[in-house]
């Protein structure tokens, strides 16, 4: 049969396009995870190990008192040493000192650059005394360059330093935002956390290891090839699950892809009906039939893969190297991937394809010698979806709907995955009922539509179902993007909804100023903050200064009723009731336990309350919170004591915080607030809710390309019926208005199925998932991100539609009646 | 009316045997059809017959079962002394293969093959590579119906004439027992008609092949030796070397 294989390929070759495009889309997809995390795994490996190549021994283990002593045995013995890990420093700028954003922490650099393990991007190291390297990054962000000057520390430990270089710091522990010499990092030494400290000495390794642990007895030492080697499988293994997570998107664009290539052949043998016969008639047995189309999809499967081994490598390397410039800060090394790879993606671009293809070629074996014998094409098969099938597919429903019950009630994470698994099965095989049903609804629904819109409608419907099997196929791959993509979303919203919540009660101010013990706010003080870029509204909370007994002078606050719920997002929590006062653990200390009572004195009042903790225990300042009536017991005079923000709702943390820093700076205000935790927050689930989807996007385009094939494949067996219509006087633009209605109808209808099982597949995945952390996680559906969704797919379908359309009204009606 | 009717020629010179046969259709519930009833036939080998019949009498369907294509429903067919209901779908596949050449009305030729590609079609199916003698069968049938420049095209660059010859072609290749033809001229005009139905005559005068021709046309069956006229699913008459008064009696002998 190698004649009608080869003959075959090269005649059908248009028609396996779409298939072929579905296998290299998944493929590529498959590759350029594989070259991210090829990069990235070498990126980390070289970032990580970096800081610790010329090292000799490496001790672990070492206790901040004993840091400055391992420096001075160092320099005592003509050792290298250098501590790995930083300490939290205050860093102001310049002359007018005023916080250097971003720059809190401090770690040591040997003079000249050592090891050279920071790479440089501007200047010189440092190398010396009075020099520090300060990372690229940071030094953008608050505003430094080479040249200017820096205050380390506060008080007698106060170090100055100019800025020499600019340096990029590796994303691990030897992260820093500034860095020092051994000279200047001194003072520090007690405040280090030291992760490790690298040793270079000449000797064996017995001697080196004996001089540290003499130096800093307690430590662990080790030869600095193996702690590397262990550090670099630490760092791998986080690179590795993520690098799985997004292989689970491939297997479901992949999936796709079969379900894509299923309904191709599944049509394309439909259409050989004749061909397939005629061969049958002729002496060839059915395995030879078979064994025939299936070859043709080996071939396309090799040919395909090989295709998106090839794109996917360039694909591969174009994305590792966005990124890189992109995010410099993201450690990037060399994208090549290994041989394992490319086998692997082959392997299963193969697999896929041919595995797709098997079913459809059983079918093509089912064609009757007969079938070549009539004059005429065969009709094209009408096909009804079985009492059976109907049957079978309520019972495996009732089965997996059981099963996400039960996982609901138990939290269980797995029985949810495999009930989803079975309740997706039971919609796929309910697709022919449910997706042509819904259709033919809409279809005459649609119908009674006026202005010339209600008959295209019905006969686009009635088009659309003709062939349940084929259109529950088509849909198929659709509905598959269209439900994860929504019940992620619905998930995600539901989880920003709860963590938003817990948030409100955690953290139910945005940001607060708070005046410290004897001191009050200025006047205009107010007016300023709600200058700030990003205030929303600022309130003066009206306070005093009281002694507390053992907790000494503290500063108390009694915002109103009316005050408090203007800025807070948990009216209620911050106002204490009568004969209460709240204390903050920022008052109480570390390790403080709350007292039964406190007993506030202002002058010759004093007062006794009951302490405790509100619900929110933190995120209003070191102030104790007392209700108003207490306040004016206290003092006649109270003063502004604090001013407490609420933000603009998107407004930028980073701005935000530092126009109240500026306001702030030298009034003697304590800031607080949980606006940056919130945006961070908000700004995490943005970016996995956008990665997400982007990640489902390509099995959406799969899909759509699934269905633009199935169109054009349907239109060229109507050819005769399109012909006749035209004959009839259906104008070229009315019969692709028509091809146009149809693919809409479908797209809309699956993508409207779809968000509905997506949606409870969400919720079913928040009840299950996200419960166990946060307690209350009520359904919130994001209706906007929702529209967008079906939205996009009904101009993708019509988009779809387009070439099959204009291929389909180009005939000239003689031509598609004729015979043969 | 009287009719001539063969007498039953031994066994060694039959191509093909008919006994009881029966074909039904129709499914659970609908009424149901039948094609054939109770059909004994006869078909002598090195012959030219043909099958007549107006539409609903069964000719087609008849050709279907002598050829294995189509399973009866009860009754025994025998084709070059081989049982047919004994045989698998595969060996009647492979039967077919040796056995048996089709020429049907339209779509004979695989639309991607060329011309020769398809005669050889059945050889290639049975994965034997074009030996001396087989080649030597390939140029004979070639010369014989005159293919010899066109052997290059596809089908689509052929004339509907060009066409049945290839057709005739494959049917022949393989030296089958028995050539079925359905309607073979049904979609040609008059010359490429009479030049179709003088090739099959000299396939079986020159080549010794057995031919059954499913017709409808009187112009056709005149080219035949035998006439077999079928009517509401049996034979009516079997009749040898007919004039073509005593066809034409026969034939409006059904209608009253």
């Amino acid at each position: 049969m190698r004649s009608v294989l080869l003959a075959s390929l090269r005649t059908n070759t248009r028609r396996y396009v779409a298939s072929a495009v579905a296998v290299v889309i998944g493929v590529t997809f498959v590759m350029t995870i594989a070259a991210i995390s090829s990069a990235a795994r070498d990126g980390l490996v070289s970032s990580v190990g970096a800081p610790f190549a010329d090292a000799d021994v490496v001790a672990t283990d070492v206790r901040p008192a004993d840091v400055e002593p391992l420096l001075a045995a160092a320099r005592r013995d003509g050792a290298r040493a250098e501590v790995i890990g930083s300490a939290f420093v205050p860093v102001r700028v310049g002359d007018e000192p005023r916080p250097a954003e971003g720059l809190d922490s401090v770690a040591q650099v040997t003079p000249g650059g050592g090891g050279r393990w920071l790479e440089l991007v501007d200047g010189a190291y440092p190398d010396g005394e009075g020099q520090a390297a300060v990372g690229a990054t940071d030094a953008e962000a608050a505003g430094l360059s080479v040249g200017d000057r820096l205050e380390l520390g506060r008080g007698d430990r106060t170090r100055e330093v100019t800025v020499t270089g600019l340096v990029r710091p590796p994303l691990s522990a030897a992260y820093a935002s500034v860095y020092v010499t051994e000279a200047d990092l001194l003072p520090y030494a007690g405040d280090l956390y030291p992760e490790a400290v690298t040793w270079s000495d000449e000797g064996s390794a017995d001697a080196l290891e004996q001089a540290v642990r003499a130096a800093a007895p307690g430590a662990a030492v080790q030869d600095a090839d193996t702690y590397v080697d262990d550090l670099a499988a630490e760092a791998t293994r986080g690179v590795d699950v993520v690098a799985l997570v997004l292989l689970v998107f491939a297997a479901v664009a992949l999936f796709v892809s079969s379900l894509v290539i299923a309904n191709s052949f599944a049509i394309l043998v439909a259409q050989r009906q004749r061909e397939l016969a005629l061969l049958r008639c002729v002496g060839a047995t059915r395995t030879q039939v078979r064994r025939s189309v299936r070859w043709e999809a080996l071939t396309l499967g090799v040919v395909a893969s090989a295709l998106g081994l090839g794109v996917g490598a360039l694909a591969g390397a174009g994305v590792v190297a966005a990124i890189g410039s992109r995010f410099p800060d993201v450690p990037l090394g060399d994208p090549s991937v290994s041989w394992r790879w490319y086998a692997a993606a082959a392997v299963v671009g193969v697999v896929v394809t041919l595995g797709a293809a098997w079913l459809p070629t059983r079918r093509a074996t089912r064609v009757s010698p007969l079938a070549a014998l009539r004059p005429e094409p065969a009709e094209d098969v009408r096909s009804r979806a079985g009492r059976v099938r109907l049957g079978a597919g309520l019972a495996v429903l009732a089965i997996g709907v059981a099963a996400l019950a039960v996982a609901v009630a138990g939290r269980q994470a797995l029985l949810m995955v495999a009930g989803g698994a079975v309740t997706s099965v039971a919609v796929l095989l309910l697709g022919p009922v449910l997706v042509p049903g819904a259709v033919r609804l809409v279809g005459r629904v649609g119908g009674r539509l006026p202005g010339g819109l209600g008959l295209p409608t019905r006969l686009a419907a009635d088009n659309a179902v003709r062939n349940p099997r084929r259109t529950a196929a088509t849909a198929a791959s659709l509905l598959v993007g269209v439900t994860l993509t929504t019940a992620v979303l619905t998930g995600l919203a539901s989880v920003r909804g709860a963590v938003d919540a817990e948030m409100s009660t955690d953290n139910p101010l945005d940001a607060t100023l708070t005046a410290e013990a004897g001191g009050q706010v200025a006047g205009d003080l107010v007016a300023r903050v709600e200058g700030v870029d990003g205030v929303r509204r600022a309130v003066a909370v009206p306070g005093t200064t009281a002694s507390a007994g053992r907790l000494g002078e503290v500063t108390v606050l009694a915002p109103s009723a009316a005050q408090e719920s203007s800025v807070s997002y948990d009216p209620g929590g911050l106002t204490p009731p009568a004969g209460t006062a709240y204390l903050p653990l920022d008052v109480l200390g570390q390790g403080g336990r709350v007292p039964r009572t406190v007993e506030l004195t202002v002058g010759d009042e004093t007062t006794s309350l009951r302490a405790a903790l509100p619900p929110s225990t933190d995120g209003w300042g070191p102030a104790v919170l007392v209700s108003p009536d207490v306040l004016a017991r206290l003092t006649d005079a109270p003063v502004t004591s604090a001013v407490w923000v609420r933000a603009e709702a998107g407004a930028d943390a980073g701005t935000l915080l530092d126009g109240l820093d500026v306001v702030a700076d030298g009034a003697g205000l304590a800031a607080d607030g949980g606006y940056a935790s919130r945006a961070s927050a908000d700004l995490q689930l943005d970016v996995v809710t956008g990665a997400v989807v982007g990640l489902l996007a390509v099995s959406v385009v799969i899909a759509l390309v699934g269905i633009g094939n199935t169109l054009g494949l349907s239109v060229l067996e109507r050819s005769r019926e399109h012909a006749l219509l035209r004959a009839l006087g259906l104008t070229r633009r009315q019969l692709r208005a028509t091809l146009g209605a149809e693919a809409l109808l479908l797209s809309v209808v699956v993508t409207v199925l779809g968000t509905l099982v997506g949606t409870a597949f969400g919720w079913v995945g928040v009840q299950v998932l996200v419960r166990q952390v946060v307690q209350t996680a009520p359904l919130v559906v994001p209706w906007g991100q929702v529209a967008l969704v079906v939205l996009a797919s009904a101009v993708a379908g019509v988009l779809a539609a387009v070439l099959p359309a204009r291929r389909a009204a180009r005939t000239a009606p003689a031509a598609g009646l004729a015979l043969q | 009316m009287e009719t001539t009717t063969l007498t039953a020629p031994p066994d060694t010179d039959l191509a093909a045997r008919a006994r009881g046969l029966t074909r039904t259709y129709g499914e659970r519930g609908a009424t149901p059809v039948h094609a054939l009833r109770d059909v004994d036939l006869d078909l002598p080998a090195g012959r030219f017959t043909a099958v007549m019949g107006s539409s609903g009498s069964g000719k087609s369907t008849l050709m279907h079962c002598l050829a294995g294509l189509d399973v009866p429903t009860s009754g025994s067919v025998q084709v070059a002394g081989r049982a047919l209901e004994q045989l698998d779908d595969t060996a009647l596949a492979l039967f077919r293969r040796e056995q048996v050449g089709f020429v049907f009305q339209g779509f004979n030729l695989l639309p991607m093959l060329t011309a020769r590609q398809n005669v050889v079609l059945p050889l290639e199916l049975a994965g034997r590579r074009l030996d001396r003698a087989a080649r030597e069968r390939l140029d004979l049938v070639v010369t014989t119906l005159g293919l010899g420049d066109r052997l290059g095209h596809r089908p689509s660059e052929l004339s509907g004439g060009q066409q049945q010859r290839v057709a005739i072609a494959r049917a022949l290749v393989t030296e089958p027992a028995i050539v079925f033809a359905d309607e073979p001229t049904g979609n040609l005009d008059s010359e490429a008609s009479a030049e179709i139905l003088s090739f099959l005559r000299r396939s079986v005068r020159e080549l010794g092949q057995t031919v059954v021709m499913v017709t409808h046309e009187l112009d056709a069956a005149s080219y035949a030796d035998d006439v077999v006229v079928l009517a509401d699913g049996a034979v009516r008459a079997h009749l040898a070397d007919p004039t073509a008064d005593e066809l034409v009696a026969t034939l409006r002998g059904g209608a009253r």
